[in-house]
């Protein structure tokens, strides 16, 4: 891979990933919602079932799950009148991604910073 | 938001540098420098215009083989030579507003510089930094179920 190519991919995926990186980030602001992701880590779970494990109403639960899977961390199946969720962890990884680009292009501008530095130094001796 | 709400919060870099606090953090705000430093692999040159002062803009902009990457920010905190806060947008963030926070800690000969970037929304959406807090720190612990690519 040529080194242009390497900078290139590095910000168009973080162009595509940004937008749904927000909706992780929002959805998993919140602990009922992370409660429900925690609970799928196990096993995958009805609504209903789900709903009955919070002291709070149907409804309720219900937007936390709709939020979960607009930020894509969730999968509904639907048979008949049940709705099954399954977790989904690949925005996650996104998410891991996104912050493991930055924290590579700041260690190469520090390093970048020091060379610069320790060049400008010997100039001035 | 103190130190340690922060440590969990972002992308967290640092390194010992063998020069002084002043020298580094000049180096932040020249644009020269700027245009020296700030070029990542792959980018030609960059180019920096710059407004040194709180509320004061920048741009930089890195010019690759067959595309530009423009980013700007606004100065917050400029605290010579201690910590510099701008924000930072750019394609790569979408529109959103991150926020890139330097500290510069003298040790001896030389200068740790910490660089923390966040992708803390500014202004109106100062309430939502709980969330991301402890969004990430949720992250990490989410962190075994998740398979890289």
């Amino acid at each position: 891979m040529t080194p242009s190519l390497v900078f290139h991919t590095f910000t168009l995926m973080g162009e595509y990933k940004s937008i749904r990186l927000d909706a992780v980030f929002n959805a998993l602001g919140d602990p009922t919602r992370r409660a429900i992701l925690a609970r799928l880590q196990t096993a995958d779970a009805r609504v209903t079932d789900i709903a009955g494990d919070f002291p709070i109403s149907l409804n309720s639960v219900s937007k936390h799950i709709r939020m979960l899977e607009r930020a894509g961390l969730l999968r509904r199946t639907v048979t008949g009148r049940d709705h099954t969720l399954s977790l989904n962890a690949e925005p996650l990884a996104e998410a891991a991604e996104w912050m493991e680009h930055y924290r590579r292009f700041w260690e190469g501008r520090l390093a970048a910073l020091e060379a610069y530095a320790v060049k400008n130094q010997r100039k001035r001796k | 938001m103190n130190a340690a709400a922060k440590a969990t919060t972002a992308v967290i870099v640092r390194r010992m540098i063998a020069a002084t606090p002043e020298d580094l953090f000049d180096a932040w705000l020249d644009p020269e420098a700027l245009g020296i430093w700030m070029r990542p692999e792959g980018i030609r040159h960059t180019r920096a215009k710059l407004d040194a002062r709180v509320g004061g803009s920048y741009e930089i902009i890195m010019q690759g083989d067959t595309q530009t990457y423009p980013h700007h920010g606004v100065y917050q905190v400029i605290d010579r030579p201690h910590r510099l806060v701008f924000t930072w947008l750019s394609p790569g963030t979408e529109g959103l507003s991150t926020s890139v926070t330097v500290d510069f800690f003298a040790a001896g000969q030389r200068t740790e510089v910490v660089v923390t970037h966040e992708q803390l929304p500014h202004g109106a959406h100062e309430s939502h930094t709980q969330g991301w807090t402890s969004a990430l720190e949720r992250l990490a612990e989410f962190a075994p179920a998740v398979t890289l690519p």
